[in-house]
């Protein structure tokens, strides 16, 4: 006969290919099993396949001579009835051979857990009760060795079903990916999942189980003020935000070089968090600090207080305190493309620089009647003429229109992420970061449309976008370079790398590039006003 | 250390007091570490006030620094919250992590205040600490906009600097 595991497959793949069980009366034989010669009804189809499972997971860790026993001695009765042959072969397996007995006593906390967590885990599963109680009711040797080694074939395990799941919901296999999300929730209670790929599998297991099951709520909306409280814990709790703001000040710090009014336009001013550290080094700039506006945009707050103003006001007594003459403007606006240049009140004189963190994937989302505002906002800058825009984005592929293809480059990205977080084992903002980290998530897996703001694309699709939208990369030199290791070396974890990309800096974990910042200037437009006016039109079409 | 200890016996021979001497005490104590200059702190209250005052600490931040900080830097820094809180939240912490990354990696050992004083500090990384230090002050100054740590004195942003490093 085949192996198991490409039974379990064949029977799931059979399932889902002949037409859904919930059509047929339940003790309807499969086809497509009964073609290969066995006999198995659709509605034992699951319980087939995770017997099958637990069959392979037994053979894998039993010792030779019981396989062998297995594979020449052992008597089928019935093979063609899948269901019945299998339950017997679990039972041949079950009194332990006396092999078991020799090996050592785990004496370390990782049994002690592994007992706790597994009472709960083995009362649902009446096989492993048996099994249990065969034993005398205590939990012997061999139990453990089955039990650790299972922990790492778990999460293997656990990859492969969420990739399974994530087919399902792409075909629209709602029952299958259903059930699929049942076990994945059985199987996260036996895996350790505090940390690693447990952690990370049990946010994706989430997320799906949203998608399937609460679609209207998927999303995990929140209040601005909550974003501003989550986003503050992950910039503590990580070096990903203050790379980025470290990197564009010393961008815009060499940029702003000569110039005696300075104006910075921030897409998403938060707590300003980024602006100290350019105040600071404008007042100890040789020849004296500029006249610095700065304009921050954010969300209106719902409450009546102004949240932006209250920022600025925070900023201006940095800024008085080292003397650095300082204006400031908030833009109260709950999407990028709502906000119009003529809102930010930019001089002619000054030089300009606008600087998005993480704000330009937010307007790829498009509208059937209006188009993608990227264009739009693109534009936009490109009319007020920068001395440069600083463009921070994660380094990652999740806007693709396939939801297999994002979900798997999701998988990877986070899990990257999440293992970098791995080091803060005891940070209190640990918990709060993940929570971040979770919005996202689902924003990416969970939403579509116009709900979808997460559309992270790589540094490569932004360099074709910016390029075609009439700018040129500024390279950042080798003072951010080595401002960014310095800042790195800081943090404990010794994972993160930056590397250099053509001009731009990434931050990655271990290799993996998670976070891409670039630097742009407008190119200077060399035709006459008269397709000025026409390249105008276009925009306004 | 060695040199308060002949001071204390020439005082009980030629009745010079150092603490009549302030410039000479002060001379001495601008060349000690970080460590030293705190342990003088307990000595009696005008060695205390002595080892408050920031000119103190201004030198001991930038002895070694090569090449010198730009002239304007003292009132940024004062302004900030001074020299002593420079160097015990940011400049030492952040030389001594980065020093032990470079002996790491050399495969050296040992370490403590003195080392860290006698390395020539390069004036990229006396900014980087001047940068977090002021999204440190910022941070003081209003809580950070979180609503839960209001009272909380210490600085969370650079909590990260406290935290062992994982060798």
């Amino acid at each position: 006969m085949s192996p198991p595991d490409s039974s379990v497959t064949n029977s799931g793949s059979a399932s889902s290919s002949s037409s859904s069980c919930a059509g047929k009366p339940p003790d309807h034989i499969d086809n497509l099993l009964a073609g290969a010669g066995y006999r198995v009804r659709s509605s034992d189809l699951r319980q087939v396949a995770q017997r099958l499972e637990r069959l392979e997971t037994v053979m894998v860790n039993a010792p030779s001579d019981l396989s062998s026993h297995l594979a020449n001695d052992a008597v089928h009765y019935n093979p063609s009835d899948l269901a019945s042959w299998v339950d017997s072969l679990l039972s041949e397996l079950n009194p332990p051979p006396p092999a078991h007995a020799d090996l050592p006593d785990f004496p370390d906390l990782s049994y002690a857990d592994r007992t706790v967590d597994n009472t709960s885990a083995w009362v649902g599963e009446e096989r492993r009760h048996v099994a249990a109680a065969q034993q005398g009711g205590i939990f012997p040797p061999p139990l453990t060795t089955t039990t650790v080694v299972m922990d790492e074939d778990s999460g293997i395990r656990l990859v492969h079903m969420l990739m399974t799941c994530a087919e399902l919901v792409q075909r629209g296999e709602f029952s299958l990916a259903g059930a699929l999300i049942d076990e994945m929730q059985l199987l996260l209670a036996r895996v350790n999942s505090g940390c690693g790929i447990g952690k990370v599998a049990g946010y994706f297991v989430d997320a799906l189980s949203r998608r399937l099951f609460t679609p209207q709520t998927a999303g995990l909306i929140s209040s601005a003020h909550e974003n501003e409280i989550l986003y503050h814990h992950f910039y503590e709790a990580c070096p990903y935000l203050k790379f980025a703001h470290f990197t564009a000040n010393q961008a815009i710090l060499e940029a702003f070089d000569g110039h005696e009014c300075v104006h910075v336009i921030d897409f998403n001013l938060m707590h300003g968090l980024q602006w100290p550290a350019l105040i600071q080094a404008l007042a100890l700039r040789p020849g004296g600090p500029p006249l610095l506006r700065l304009t921050g945009i954010g969300p209106p707050s719902p409450d009546g207080r102004d949240s932006l103003r209250e920022v600025g006001v925070r900023l201006a007594e940095l800024a008085r305190s080292v003397n650095v003459r300082f204006a400031f403007g908030g833009v109260a606006a709950s999407r990028l493309e709502d906000v119009k240049p003529w809102m930010l009140q930019v001089g002619p004189k000054e030089a300009v620089a606008v600087n998005s963190i993480m704000q330009l994937h937010r307007l790829l989302g498009s509208d059937p009647t209006r188009g993608s505002p990227i264009n739009t906002v693109l534009g936009w800058i490109r009319n007020l003429n920068p001395k440069i825009v600083t463009v921070v984005e994660q380094e990652a592929n999740h806007n693709q229109p396939e939801f297999l293809d994002r979900f798997t480059e999701a998988l990877h990205y986070y899990s990257t992420m999440f293992d970098s977080l791995e080091t803060y084992l005891s940070h209190p903002n640990k918990a709060f970061a993940e929570m971040y980290i979770q919005r996202e998530i689902c924003n990416v897996l969970c939403c579509d449309g116009l709900a979808r703001v997460e559309r992270h694309e790589p540094l490569a699709k932004w360099r074709v976008r910016l390029g075609g939208a009439g700018f040129r990369p500024l390279h950042l030199g080798s003072n951010a370079f080595k401002q960014a290791s310095m800042l790195l070396t800081l943090f404990s974890a010794e994972g993160y790398c930056v590397e250099e990309n053509e001009g731009c800096l990434t931050l990655g974990w271990h290799s993996r590039p998670l976070i891409a910042a670039s630097a742009w200037q407008a190119v200077p437009e060399p035709s006459p006003p008269l397709n000025l006016i026409s390249h105008r039109n276009q925009n306004n079409l | 250390m060695v040199q308060l200890v002949e001071l204390k016996k020439g005082n009980k021979r030629s009745k010079f007091c150092i603490n009549d001497n302030m410039d000479i005490l002060i001379e001495i104590l601008k060349r000690l570490d970080g460590r030293s200059i705190a342990t003088a702190a307990c000595v009696c209250r005008l060695w205390l006030s002595i080892a408050r005052s920031d000119r103190l600490w201004e030198s001991l931040c930038f002895r070694h620094v090569s090449p010198p900080p730009p002239p304007g830097i003292r009132p940024v820094v004062e302004a900030l919250g001074g020299y002593r809180r420079l160097y015990t939240a940011c400049l030492r912490p952040v030389l001594s992590r980065l020093s032990r990354r470079k002996r790491l990696r050399s495969g050296g050992s040992g370490g403590g205040d003195a080392e860290v004083v006698r390395r020539v500090w390069r004036r990229h990384e006396v900014e980087l600490s001047i940068s977090l230090f002021c999204v440190d002050y910022y941070e003081r100054l209003g809580g950070g906009g979180v609503g839960g740590r209001v009272g909380d004195g210490s600085a969370s942003s650079l909590m990260f600097l406290c935290k062992h490093v994982n060798v």
